[in-house]
């Protein structure tokens, strides 16, 4: 993004710095608040009328030493119990992260893994191969992705009923994996395609005229080089079923396969008012993808502006 | 890969496998795509064409579209969902421009400022729908002790997610609107900033240094310069933009089920809740399938113009 302004000499004006701080501390604003809300007492929590920090003693109304943080949010979303059996010697017990995580992950990584695979072989045929019918299926696949979801939810629900009757043998969660699968590949195929596309065509036929097959040619020339962009298809996938709800909610039957944004979900009902729980688990739930965006930030922006201008 | 390293070495595959080659590689990714999005597609325009009788499943035509269209349910949700999807464009696309346009302007620090202002991108709309409610849930909120503050709010305080809607200026088409609907699309904007902004500016940076500048050596000011020389240039991507804002608008239902649930009564019914609510929660799949299919239309023409204003940009560029 900026890696090019450095050369030229900066124009700062402090209104733009003024305004785009601005627009940070906006941002940035009810992100604050839920780790602020995470680490309050119970009972500050409950006030009437609600403070903003709870650092007012009955004397003073704001009394930087007299702050009063805890980490009960955490203990109730996590509820770690000792365990002499376990490795650590404590159990979490909280089932948002002993069931609900577990599935998440399961379905992120084997999700995002199938999608690099079938993104990459199809990507690769689409920029290197010429044959009829190209044309028409990449648009096909592209308006595949203006069917929205809820309107495939009806179909896909009714098509798991009735693998489940037919006694063929039938998974919660592969039947999840496949739908994540084809929710998030059709962009990941014209992302693929770009990559592609972005390396030059002399180096197939050089690998060609060495003697390497077309698959030699695809393994052992082409896709080293394309690894960034493999890693930002995994990386945008990981995230996108990480903060899928609605397939996971309705498609799956059984409470103990769905995905960990249901138990978020279902947190709220539990627990109405005690808001430093819920600041706690969306807090601790999106720290792993947070981590994920500050650590890979422009395999992301890489991967988005590809697929944006595409599609 | 073991494979892949022998490949060379072996015999050249046959003739007919050499030319079947992207056949094979496809196939993978089109038979999910049908399974996964297709079928379902087809399944539900037949289900919107009939209906659940004691003798079994009839052909109706078009009844349940007739049915459905004729609900006061539909018309209420359908003035929300424009009044919802124009305020929530406007606004991100506004907001976008400005964000873009400043961390174009070559300064200092844009790494860190790109940095805060992405974090919303990765977070489910679930997670941003709670976070929001953290501050207007009422009595407990953090904002609530201010926004139910008879004095700040006279006469008697505001409770944004219990608020009545206030009148409507024209008929019954609901604008202004109510509280929870503002919230919803500042929620909404808050989560489809940082990928607008992306895209904007990702944009401007394609611009010429020097058409600008020779603008402003024309004596065209800052605002100039954009209204007449970076906007018309740009015109391919604000489409696209608004297009997509469209789009993830009429789909995005996880933020609804965390921040609202549709209520107060049915204030937040936009048309996918609606269409939540009549398939799962009224278990009313033909008539859900006859929305969905109208959404499915919607969504089609949308895409159909992000291309039409993308094959423009390959044009330009």
């Amino acid at each position: 993004m900026a890696e090019k302004s450095g050369r030229s000499p900066r124009k700062n004006h402090w209104l733009i710095h003024c305004v785009l701080i601005l627009i940070c501390l906006g941002m940035m604003f009810p992100i604050v608040i839920a780790i602020i809300e995470s680490f309050k007492l119970p009972q500050d929590i409950q006030r009437n009328p609600p403070t903003l920090l709870p650092c007012d003693t009955p004397t003073q109304a704001f009394n930087l030493g007299a702050c009063r943080w805890s980490i009960n949010g955490y203990q109730r979303v996590l509820s770690i119990e000792p365990d002499a059996k376990s490795p650590f010697g404590f159990d979490i017990k909280g089932t948002l992260i002993s069931v609900y995580l577990g599935n998440t992950l399961l379905y992120a990584v084997s999700a995002s893994i199938l999608v690099v695979l079938l993104a990459a072989a199809s990507g690769y045929a689409f920029s290197r191969f010429n044959f009829r019918g190209k044309r028409a299926m990449m648009t096909a696949i592209i308006a595949i992705t203006g069917v929205p979801l809820l309107t495939n939810l009806l179909g896909l629900y009714q098509m798991g009923v009735v693998i489940r009757k037919s006694g063929f043998p039938y998974d919660d969660r592969a039947f999840l994996i496949i739908v994540y699968v084809g929710m998030f590949l059709p962009l990941s195929v014209w992302i693929a395609k770009g990559f592609f596309d972005a390396i030059p065509r002399d180096l197939d036929d050089a690998a060609l005229i060495d003697g390497c097959s077309r698959m030699g040619a695809l393994f052992r020339v082409i896709m080293p080089l394309t690894v960034p962009g493999l890693v930002a298809i995994f990386l945008l996938t990981f995230v996108n079923v990480w903060n899928e709800f609605l397939a996971g909610y309705l498609l799956v039957s059984q409470n103990q396969y769905k995905p960990v944004m249901y138990g978020l979900y279902n947190f709220l009902g539990e627990n109405l008012i005690n808001l430093q729980v819920i600041g706690a688990a969306c807090i601790l739930i999106s720290l792993p993808v947070i981590v994920l965006f500050l650590f890979f930030r422009r395999s992301f922006f890489e991967a988005m502006v590809e697929g944006a201008i595409k599609g | 890969m073991e494979q892949a390293r022998r490949l060379p070495l072996q015999k050249k595959p046959p003739q007919w496998l050499r030319n079947s080659l992207p056949f094979w590689l496809i196939l993978p990714t089109a038979i999910v795509l049908f399974a996964i999005q297709v079928y379902p597609f087809l399944y539900t325009i037949w289900l919107s064409l009939e209906q659940r009788k004691p003798t079994g499943w009839v052909f109706v035509g078009l009844k349940n579209f007739t049915q459905l269209f004729a609900t006061t349910l539909f018309g209420e949700s359908a003035g929300l969902t424009v009044v919802f999807l124009v305020l929530f464009v406007a606004l991100t696309l506004g907001t976008g421009f400005l964000i873009a346009y400043l961390l174009s302007r070559n300064i200092s620090f844009t790494g860190l400022y790109t940095t805060l202002l992405f974090i919303p991108w990765v977070l489910s709309d679930i997670i941003s729908g709670e976070v929001f409610r953290l501050l207007v849930l009422p009595s407990y909120g953090v904002l609530s002790g201010y926004l139910q503050n008879p004095k700040i709010f006279p006469p008697h305080g505001l409770s944004v997610l219990t608020a009545p809607p206030p009148n409507p200026w024209i008929g019954s088409f609901p604008f202004p609107p109510s509280p929870a609907l503002v919230l919803l699309i500042l929620a909404t904007t808050w989560r489809a900033l940082p990928f607008i902004t992306l895209l904007l500016l990702a944009s401007i940076q394609m611009i010429p240094k020097e058409v600008i500048e020779s603008a402003r050596i024309d004596g065209a000011n800052s605002l100039q310069a954009i209204w007449y020389i970076m906007l018309p240039i740009m015109r391919p991507t604000v489409v696209v933009a608004i297009f997509s804002l469209t789009l993830s608008g009429m789909n995005g239902v996880g933020m609804i089920f965390s921040l609202t649930g549709g209520g107060p009564g049915t204030e937040t019914e936009i048309m996918p809740w609606l269409l939540y609510s009549i398939g799962w929660l009224q278990v009313n799949f033909n008539w859900a399938a006859a929305l969905a299919l109208l959404i499915g239309v919607i969504n089609l023409l949308l895409i159909i113009g992000t291309l039409r204003a993308t094959r423009l940009e390959e044009a330009n560029g």
